[in-house]
């Protein structure tokens, strides 16, 4: 089974710091990491490659930086790395971004199964997968948290949502997108990391991708970041004292005043 | 005039009365000073009516050293500011804060490099600018628990896994502000104040000199926790340093912070066999110079953890590691660069080859969140002991976990592990062993299941310290004496020399009020 692993590089930290200037995230000394969701679709990948054999690829659209977290796969178990990196592709959304992931896919030969994270934790759109699958013409499942069957045909597999379990055989090719709850992600050995260093590695541009010049980066995104904004959070204590119908109304009093 | 900080310990300050080690004492007042005329208003008022005073700061301590026995209690949690900085020509950052300061608070502040600085003056604002644009700095010393006060660190000398390269808190103290039980006051700048030979002599802020003979004990060549660090011609601040509040009140420190490795990476090195186990660590500390913490875990602790994992699901996603693995070596390595991070590695996986492991048997930390996984590990260990004994403790609440704190000489790395082994083994006891091999200090915990076998357990524990001792060791190496362990520090040093630290106490605390019972009682012999 041949199976792409979608990675995203996100800033480390959950306290992002924004520049109110320029609504663009800044970037300190601290180094971006793997999106976390994406962990677990490697491992997914590396398991089921264990289990019935094949190929991993790990797969990114993103700045020449991200290769180091694409070696980083390759530690833990994906077998080759292709990073799609030309300035023609930056300020792409996510309708840019899936065109693009998808010419990349498409020249990797026929894949079986794509893993997604369910989403990534700086732009929390989720949209990637969903429309990955649509751009290869191929059935998706999002928020998978268990692979109950896997063959070379089809994936029997489950999923949490908001009214119950669904549980769904799906025909392969296909592209999953999954949660947390469906491993836990392995670390490397140290003949992991020393693999990565070497591991193959390729870098794909605009050019050899093929790509429609309208249908990349900025020019080819239809949505557009127009104002970005820090929550004002605040928070404090207060203790209220007296009987407790009269604390129920204190509280009733200062809820209608935050409301 | 009635001192309004002082207030009667009632039932809404029992928990004021016990500390991490779970020994309950007794006081009759308690104080959460603010400020340190708060501190000196309020010693000056017990010395006057002779009142015994236990020093707390955030009770992580697991010796008792901050149980009271009677008298008042002095919680100085309140007193948690940061007060100032300060930067070296040589380029180097200071930071004065209270003792009440909590460490996790402090590492956040240093790592954000964001602070509150209303009282600041314009140096130190000064030196928070330099801060701001310099490389990435810390303060090593990292004990398990990060709740712990920079006070208490200071006052139990505390160190954490990453002492086997660093040093313990002491290595980065460089000044302390320190009330004697009169309220007169020290300041103490490391390098100002010095013993002649085993006399010294300091004088207080408001002029008075006190001078007397230190103790003529050598210490151990270890890791040490055990008793006062004297030394010949030492320096006047280490005195107080790791002298568990029996001789002044310590309400302000300066710490020396260092520059951040640019590279931290963890690994869990696994094991068959724990005799590969202790080759690898007498081999690798030796070769490898870029290793900051050298840990160890036995197959025990890793059926604890794996049990641990099954049954509760707060504990789900423990990495454990396979049933056929019997030992772990947590190695960290700090380095400059990945380069070297990557020599090194090649390197552990070489040492392993020697040592009879696989280089496939290991697990290796690279990223943040990876590194947290280790530490989840390594912390579920001791989490998991407690709660399997306070487990056992409602079928017999007479039985405790018995934790050794031991460490010995490089050379008998092997020789303390046989005798642990041997002990254990001769009466039958479940244990979990599990610290800090790289400076062989092991945390051997007897598990006990039964009444009988806590009792064995204690007169096993008597026996290894008394072997420890003779090995040129500490019978505390990390958790202090405080009052728990006072039989184990007369058993290293012998009465003569607990009565030469009672003299040194009577220097400084002529009414023994300060801290009664930690390392030893003001009368009688060296025991409780």
């Amino acid at each position: 089974m041949k199976i792409a692993v979608c990675i995203k590089q996100v800033p480390s930290t959950n306290e992002v710091s924004m520049d109110p200037a320029t609504n663009t995230i800044i970037r300190d000394s601290r180094q971006s990491v793997t999106n976390p969701f994406d962990t677990y679709a490697l491992e997914q990948a590396v398991q089921l490659k264990e289990k019935l054999g094949g190929e991993v690829v790990a797969i990114s659209m993103g700045i020449p930086g991200t290769e180091r977290l694409l070696r980083d796969a390759e530690s833990r178990g994906a077998d080759k790395a292709v990073l799609l990196t030309d300035r023609e592709f930056a300020g792409a959304d996510t309708l840019a971004t899936s065109y693009t992931l998808a010419l990349g896919i498409k020249q990797l030969g026929d894949v079986d199964l794509i893993l997604c994270g369910k989403m990534a934790v700086d732009g929390d759109t989720a949209q990637i997968g969903p429309e990955l699958a649509e751009q290869l013409g191929i059935p998706h499942a999002t928020d998978v948290c268990e692979i109950m069957e896997a063959g070379p045909k089809q994936i029997l597999c489950r999923k949490n949502t908001d009214w119950g379990t669904m549980v769904l055989r799906i025909q392969l090719p296909a592209l999953l997108t999954v949660s947390k709850d469906i491993n836990l992600p392995r670390l490397p050995s140290i003949p992991g990391v020393l693999f990565g260093l070497t591991a193959p590695f390729e870098i794909k541009d605009a050019i050899t991708l093929e790509a429609d010049p309208g249908r990349i980066g900025l020019t080819g995104s239809p949505t557009q970041v127009v104002n970005t904004y820090v929550m004002q959070r605040r928070s404090e204590a207060q203790s209220i004292e007296g009987e407790p119908a009269s604390q129920a109304d204190k509280i009733k009093k200062l809820i209608k005043e935050l409301l | 005039m009635r001192n309004r900080l002082i207030k009667p310990v009632d039932q809404d300050y029992y928990e004021y009365l016990r500390d991490e080690s779970r020994a309950m004492g007794s006081a009759e007042s308690i104080s959460f000073p603010k400020s340190l005329s708060d501190v000196i208003s309020i010693v000056q008022e017990m010395n006057r009516k002779g009142i015994p005073v236990t020093i707390q700061g955030a009770r992580t301590g697991l010796a008792a050293g901050a149980v009271p026995y009677g008298g008042h209690v002095l919680n100085l949690s309140g007193m948690d500011r940061v007060l100032g900085m300060r930067f070296s020509q040589e380029g180097r950052f200071y930071v004065t804060c209270e003792a009440g300061v909590v460490l996790s608070r402090l590492n956040k502040m240093i790592e954000s490099k964001k602070f509150n600085v209303t009282s600041w003056n314009s140096g130190a604002k000064a030196a928070l600018q330099e801060l701001t644009v310099a490389k990435e700095q810390f303060f090593s010393p990292d004990p398990t628990e990060t709740s712990a006060t920079i006070g208490g660190m200071v006052a139990n000398n505390a160190s954490g896994a990453r002492s086997y390269l660093y040093g313990s808190t002491r290595d980065h103290v460089t000044a302390l502000r320190v009330v004697l039980c009169n309220g007169e006051t020290l300041l103490l700048r490391r390098g100002d104040i010095s013993a002649s030979g085993r006399t010294i002599s300091i004088m207080t802020e408001q002029g008075s000199n006190i001078e007397t003979q230190l103790p003529s004990y050598i210490m151990p060549k270890t890791k040490n926790a055990a008793g006062y660090f004297i030394e010949d011609d030492m320096d006047a601040i280490d005195l107080f340093i790791g002298s568990g509040g029996t001789l002044g009140i310590i309400t302000e420190i300066e710490l020396e912070l260092l520059q951040k490795p640019m590279v931290i990476w963890g690994v869990n090195c696994c094991f068959e066999d724990e005799k590969c186990a202790i080759d690898f660590v007498q081999a690798v500390r030796t070769k490898m110079k870029n290793i900051a913490a050298l840990e160890f875990y036995d197959g025990s602790s890793l059926e604890v953890l794996r049990r641990q994992k099954a049954e509760n699901p707060a504990f789900s996603k423990l990495r454990t590691v396979d049933k056929r693995l019997s030992s772990v070596v947590y190695v960290e390595l700090h380095c400059e660069n990945e380069e070297c991070a990557i020599d090194n590695l090649k390197e552990i996986a070489a040492q392993m080859k020697i040592s009879g492991a696989k280089m496939e048997d290991t697990f290796v930390a690279r990223t943040e969140s990876d590194r947290d996984s280790l530490y989840f590990f390594r912390h579920a260990i001791p989490e998991s002991v407690n709660m399997l004994i306070d487990q056992r403790r409602l079928d017999n609440p007479v039985i405790r976990k018995l934790a050794a704190d031991m460490s010995v000489p490089d050379r008998y790395l092997s020789d303390i592990m046989d005798m642990y082994r041997s002990g254990l083994e001769k009466y039958h006891l479940e244990s979990a062993i599990w610290g800090h091999m790289g400076d062989n200090h092991l945390h051997v915990n007897i598990l006990p299941k039964s009444t009988s076998d806590y009792e064995k357990g204690k007169a096993l524990y008597q026996k290894w310290s008394s072997e420890v001792s003779k090995y040129g060791g500490a019978v505390s190496a990390e958790h202090g004496i405080g009052k728990l362990k006072t039989d184990q520090l007369a058993l290293m040093y012998g009465a003569e020399h607990i009565e030469e630290m009672r003299q040194l106490k009577v220097a400084f605390d002529p009414k023994g009020l300060l801290c009664p019972g930690n390392f030893f009682t003001l009368e009688g012999g060296g025991d409780k």
